[in-house]
């Protein structure tokens, strides 16, 4: 693959003796949505945190854009062009709404303290605030900029999550589990986010546990179960694959 | 360049105020204004950053030794005892903050309430260097160039230092870097991810406020001409908290609201309850944090809504 943002290889990350991800290969191109699925405790989660830093691993590599990002610190892969979505939503309750996603510009600043204390930066600050403004409308929380973020919904506060990772001008968007909790309405709405994300040439990394959203949406979809990959397709295909019906749908979904 | 005008407008007020005041007066405003500076300087590091640390008020007693052992007791000139000053509070900061931040919050409020505890055994121990019990005193600042700075000319110093202190801190606030000490607050792990350097920031605002503390201490240090242990008790970093807290913490206002209500009630209530006037604070603060956890700005922001 050429143009990969994002490169997975031979990933393996022990918890003591639990071993949750196994010699792990996968990649994720440029504009492309790339779904993750599996049952619990496969190593959705523990991929996607060793990917953002919060973990190391035992083994492997992980680059991005070519370079090795296994063991740097969270801000440093940030500051690359990795941006990331919690799973439970993680706002600055003490903040608006648009300084939340402010804060996601923050390795689009251009740093030094001094520049701060000078009238320049003041010309950076009022930009960066016209292009979160614009990132709240793109998700859809226009009328709310201004709001304190207590005030917000469930389904808003994932979409914050969205624009504020936004914020950050990603290369690579990682969303852990986005659709949990979100009513149909939001999911349909989450999707088409999700779709103009990648229409931006954005890579998307999408952790998820709930098919009938992924499926539609995902380009190419790798499959895990008890830490190793089980399937690696088109989302046809891996509908049509008895190893992941098995596996993943069991007999439940099998019988249908 | 409004925004200057608007500090600068401050400025004149602040000291001007000054040359109308009976000395009695001028000395109350000195100590009101020196207190708004460290409790706005204590409101980044507390209520704007979320860093729980009980040492601003020793760093303003280890600015004020500072200064004056290294001018009476070294005889260094003036101008290169405050640049050693600052620099002896950035390098104790440092020494603070460095261990205490890469471990979890809970272990930085030990690490800075040990350090004003040992401040206070040092001066006590220190022997001829810092005076021991009795401190220093009998000394006054010397000219500079040739010109004695006294009465309300050295007010408008100390309102210089106020309204530049609080110049500064603001126009942080006001940045990515203020948001990043926020977000720091509100939610580390989710800061980190966003790319905020945590432990950096915060090693940061540390060294950064200790070392606008240990500057308000110099200033102090010509205000009462005298630095000795029981001014920089462990109790007064508590009563930093409290004027915080009660005016709204992560506040600029509130942290002024809370240092003028906190300094000037005593002089109220001393004739009513004497020196029980600390049982009075104890109970606006625990009436804070129950009834009003913003503070008293949160207060009045819910009362102009309404």
């Amino acid at each position: 693959m050429p143009s990969a943002v994002l490169e997975v290889r031979n990933l393996t990350k022990r918890f003591g003796g639990l071993t949750a991800v196994t010699g792990l290969d996968f990649e994720v191109g440029e504009g492309e949505i790339l779904g993750v699925i599996g049952p619990n405790g496969a190593g959705k989660s523990t991929t996607f945190n060793v990917i953002a830093g919060t973990f190391g691993a035992d083994q492997g590599e992980v680059r991005f854009a070519g370079v090795p990002i296994l063991g740097l610190a969270q801000h440093r892969i940030a500051a690359l062009g990795v941006m990331r979505t919690f799973q439970h939503n993680r706002p600055f309750s003490g903040m608006p709404v648009l300084d939340n996603v402010m804060v996601g510009a923050h390795t689009r600043f251009r740093k030094g303290l001094w520049s701060v204390l000078l009238n320049r930066s003041l010309n950076e600050e009022s930009e960066r605030r016209r292009k979160a403004q614009e990132l709240v409308e793109f998700v859809g929380l226009g009328g709310l900029a201004e709001a304190d973020v207590a005030t917000l919904s469930f389904g808003q506060g994932r979409l914050l999550e969205i624009a504020r990772a936004l914020a950050g001008e990603p290369r690579l968007l990682l969303l852990d589990e986005p659709a949990a909790g979100l009513t149909p309405d939001e999911l349909a709405r989450l999707a088409e986010i999700i779709r103009g994300i990648a229409a931006r040439g954005i890579a998307v990394l999408l952790i998820e546990h709930d098919m009938h959203f992924l499926l539609p949406l995902a380009h190419r979809v790798v499959v895990l179960n008890f830490g190793a990959k089980i399937a690696d397709g088109l989302p046809a295909e891996i509908r049509a694959d008895p190893a992941v019906a098995d596996a993943y749908l069991g007999s439940h979904a099998s019988a249908r | 360049m409004s925004g200057a005008l608007r500090w600068l407008g401050a400025l004149v007020l602040l000291a001007g105020a000054s040359f109308f005041m009976s000395d009695y007066h001028n000395d109350v405003y000195r100590k009101l204004m020196l207190w708004v500076t460290l409790a706005l300087g204590y409101n980044f590091l507390f209520g704007i950053c979320g860093q729980v640390a009980f040492s601003h008020f020793a760093f303003y007693g280890i600015g004020a030794y500072s200064v004056v052992i290294l001018l009476f007791q070294l005889h260094v000139p003036l101008p290169i005892a405050i640049v050693l000053g600052v620099a002896v509070c950035i390098l104790v900061a440092l020494a603070v903050a460095i261990p205490s931040t890469r471990l979890e919050g809970f272990y930085l409020a030990l690490a800075t309430l040990a350090l004003g505890q040992l401040f206070i055994v040092v001066l006590n121990e220190g022997g001829a260097v810092t005076g021991g019990n009795g401190g220093i005193a009998n000394y006054r600042l010397p000219d500079i160039f040739g010109v004695r700075i006294r009465g309300p000319w050295y007010t408008a110093v100390i309102a210089t230092l106020l309204v530049g202190t609080f110049a500064l801190l603001w126009r942080l606030d006001h940045s990515w870097f203020g948001r990043a000490c926020r977000a720091i607050r509100d939610n580390a792990e989710a800061a980190a991810a966003m790319g905020v350097n945590v432990a950096r920031v915060k090693v940061i605002v540390f060294t950064l406020t200790s070392a606008l503390a240990g500057i308000t201490g110099m200033v102090y240090a010509f205000v009462d001409n005298t630095v000795n242990p029981p001014i920089f008790g462990i109790d007064n970093a508590f009563l930093l908290l409290f004027m915080v807290i009660v005016g709204g913490a992560g506040r600029h206002a509130g942290a002024i609201i809370g240092a003028v209500l906190l300094f000037l009630l005593p002089f109220f209530l001393s004739p009513l309850v004497g020196h029980h006037h600390v049982l009075v604070f104890g109970l606006l603060v625990v009436g804070a944090i129950l009834a009003a956890p913003k503070g008293l700005i949160g207060l009045y922001d819910a009362f102009r809504r309404s």
